[in-house]
């Protein structure tokens, strides 16, 4: 049968029209408007002049863009890892219980997740909360001294991590208990059979198998905290905002509390950048670790 | 169908007919960010209002979220013209409103349509809404900090005066040594409840410190110039020396601080005046002690109390001319809620129309006549761009002086981080 490709490419066009339509209006033509807005000095509205590189020649000599990536480095090193591993030994644990218990369990674990961060924030900060905390309460118990966990910043990052990965780890348990019930049972029938013991059936079959879904939550996770910036902000309220500021929540304070539309569009291209280099060199890294996993069993 | 064509023709009929009653009366947008207590009775005097001009003016309210949300939502719609016709507006915020062109003027004709002028004003509230002898809002009210103490407190521990306030206020060694003496007694956890844990909040404790010695923040565009910066280590210094000494609560943020107090866990706390309703409503259900409030200790050299004032301006809606009928609508709401605001001044608030607080009712109004004299000493925020409620000069402040605050960091070094920042804005 011949077919008529002309109006075939016809029939495709008008299909995909609707998506590039949106997707040039709400992404392509804002992020063509911000690079043009980060080489000026325009104010949160309205036009500026134009000042050529300026805007991003300025930001590796200040100090505040350099606090905010480091801070943002130093929350993705806290949050990705740690979290993805929590979430693997709970998905693992989740995984062994069966019918209504298991959906108790798994329940109990996703709970947080639905919460708004508004919630969180609130739920949080009252349980460690200097003079009022539950938590201060139990380190009065064991003579410990009181810790202002949100209002020092040795203490500020570790604990958003924390909250973090109490929040978000039960997405990333969904997509391991997903990952791992899609490994055949036979093949752990079969290493029964061979007297695997626990640990060897693990490393040598749930590991590599769940792999792509490993990489997979990784790279979710890494994309979500660079970007962090919620509960970040809610956190620092009040308390050292400029010593724990992220990159994010420094494009936010540039544009809308000091009124400088041109600097912050710099930071969120750079920050734009860093996202999509970051995430291409991990995602290829997860790759490569993966395939030479896969040539160890052979 | 004749049925929707006959419901169609019933809806433009009922549309036709909302919009003549409309057309009959001006109807005013108002945007505020009163959420608390406040709010309720700002609600209350819209209502009064919208029943003292019925057929003529009626305000629409919206009550909106306090700071950048707010100043952002501003500044968006005045760009496109979405803007209402009148505002409530910190006047520390008006310096960065003028350099974007959100605000109309008041001019000369405004004032003297509304009956008011310069000298229905304190001099610094007058002056806070003033850019290049231009005003730019109409003050409401000016709320300054105040310092809250429990009268049952610190009359066992005999630091009363005879006329019911504090021993102590008038230096520093005074008012340490009251401090000091309600730590002895024993019968409070902290003599001085401080919100050290939200250095936003105590920029406005430090900054009236500075004020006592005359100091500023900025002159000529510049930060913390001459012995400004000594100024403001010294201010710094006497709170971490409180901290120290173990005379204030350390790490507390404000609902905390306010809990601490009503509580009775700490004696003494410096607050703004909007709390006094928080304190009447509690008292009068039984569940408070005696209380008090006075202006701020003089630490340093003179009295000086740091004060934003709630005004009203009108935006500078871009492309839309606001019609005469509807200028004078405002002007005539402006000028009502100043003229009645005795009630607002229930919300702690003092009045900025001296007529209302000259008045016999106000001055029979406790706490309320007690601090008001403070208006005398008041000071405001610089003049800049950077300045006001949730701006970034309230960011750099904070990043400091919580660390300061709860003796993690020296006062000095605190002051030549916060003049490196200040001057990287």
């Amino acid at each position: 049968m011949l077919r008529n490709s002309r109006s075939e490419i016809l029939v495709a066009l008008v299909l995909i029209a609707p998506f590039c339509a949106v997707y040039g209006l709400v992404f392509v033509y804002p992020t063509i408007k911000m690079l043009l807005l980060s080489v000026t000095d325009a104010p949160l509205i309205g036009p500026g002049e134009f000042v050529g590189l300026d805007n991003y020649t300025r930001l590796p000599g200040e100090r505040r863009f350099n606090t905010a990536l480091w801070n943002t480095t130093y929350f993705v090193i806290l949050s990705v890892v740690p979290g993805t591993i929590v979430a693997l030994l709970i998905a693992l644990g989740v995984n062994r219980l069966s019918g209504r218990l298991q959906a108790l369990v798994l329940a109990l674990f996703f709970l947080p997740y639905i919460l708004p961060v508004s919630v969180v924030y609130r739920l949080w900060d009252w349980t460690l909360n200097f003079q009022f905390g539950v938590a201060m309460h139990v380190l009065d118990w064991f003579s410990i001294p009181r810790i202002p966990v949100f209002k020092t910043t040795t203490w500020f990052m570790p604990a958003v991590a924390f909250v973090t990965i109490w929040w978000t780890a039960g997405f990333s348990i969904l997509l391991f208990l997903a990952g791992l019930r899609a490994i055949p049972v036979e093949i752990y029938e079969a290493a029964a059979l061979d007297n695997a013991g626990r640990w060897n059936t693990f490393r040598k079959i749930t590991w590599p198998l769940l792999w792509p879904v490993t990489a997979l939550v990784l790279t979710i996770q890494l994309i979500l905290q660079l970007k962090i910036f919620d509960q970040v902000y809610l956190f620092s309220f009040g308390g050292r905002p400029n010593d724990t500021m992220v990159l994010v929540q420094y494009v936010y304070t540039r544009a809308f509390v000091s009124n400088q539309g041109g600097r912050a569009a710099a930071i969120a291209v750079t920050l734009f950048f860093i996202v999509i280099i970051v995430s291409v060199l991990q995602f290829q890294l997860l790759r490569l670790a993966g395939n030479s996993g896969k040539g160890d069993d052979k | 169908m004749r049925n929707i064509l006959k419901i169609g023709a019933g809806a433009l009929a009922a549309l036709g007919l909302t919009v003549s009653v409309a057309q009959s009366a001006e109807t005013v947008l108002w945007w505020d960010f009163l959420g608390g207590g406040d709010g309720v009775r700002m609600k209350q005097l819209i209502s009064d209002f919208n029943a003292a001009h019925d057929g003529e003016i009626t305000i629409d309210a919206t009550t909106l979220e306090w700071g950048v949300p707010f100043y952002t939502k501003v500044q968006t719609s005045a760009a496109v013209g979405e803007a209402p016709d009148v505002m409530t507006y910190h006047a520390s915020r008006i310096p960065l409103a003028v350099s974007q062109g959100i605000l109309q003027e008041i001019t000369t004709d405004d004032w003297s349509a509304m009956g008011m002028g310069q000298g229905d004003f304190a001099e610094a509230t007058w002056d806070a809404v003033t850019i290049d002898s231009k005003q730019y809002a109409v003050p409401l009210d000016t709320h300054p900090i105040v310092l809250y103490y429990n009268k049952d407190v610190l009359s066992a521990a005999g630091l009363l005066n005879d006329d019911g306030t504090p021993k102590g206020m008038d230096s520093r060694e005074g008012f340490t040594a009251t401090l000091q003496a309600l730590k002895d007694s024993g019968s409070i956890k902290f003599p001085l409840g401080s919100v050290t844990g939200d250095g936003n909040f105590m920029f406005r404790t430090i900054y009236s410190l500075m004020g006592q010695q005359d100091g500023e923040l900025m002159t000529d565009g510049e930060f913390l110039t001459g012995d400004n910066g000594d100024k403001l280590e010294n201010a710094l210094g006497v709170l971490a020396e409180w901290t120290n000494a173990g005379l204030q609560s350390t790490y507390t943020d404000y609902p905390a601080t306010v809990a601490l107090f009503t509580s009775g866990e700490a004696a003494m706390m410096i607050n703004g005046v909007w709390e006094v309703p928080t304190m009447t409503d509690q008292h009068a259900a039984g569940n408070l002690f005696e209380w008090g409030a006075v202006e701020l200790p003089v630490i340093f050299d003179h009295p000086s109390t740091y004060a934003d004032s709630h005004s009203f301006a009108i935006p500078a809606n871009a492309g839309k001319e606001m019609t005469a009928e509807k200028r004078a609508a405002v002007l005539e709401v402006m000028s009502w809620v100043d003229k009645n605001s005795l009630f607002w001044a229930t919300a702690g608030h003092i009045p900025a129309y001296a007529p209302v607080t000259n008045s016999a009712e106000y001055k029979a109004m406790e706490p309320n006549a007690t601090y008001s004299p403070l208006t005398a000493n008041m000071i405001f925020d610089p003049k800049s761009v950077f300045a006001g409620v949730a701006g970034p000069m309230f960011d750099v402040m904070s990043t400091y002086f919580v660390p300061t605050l709860n003796g993690e960091m020296d006062p000095a070094d605190a002051v030549a981080d916060i003049k490196d920042e200040l001057n990287d804005m």
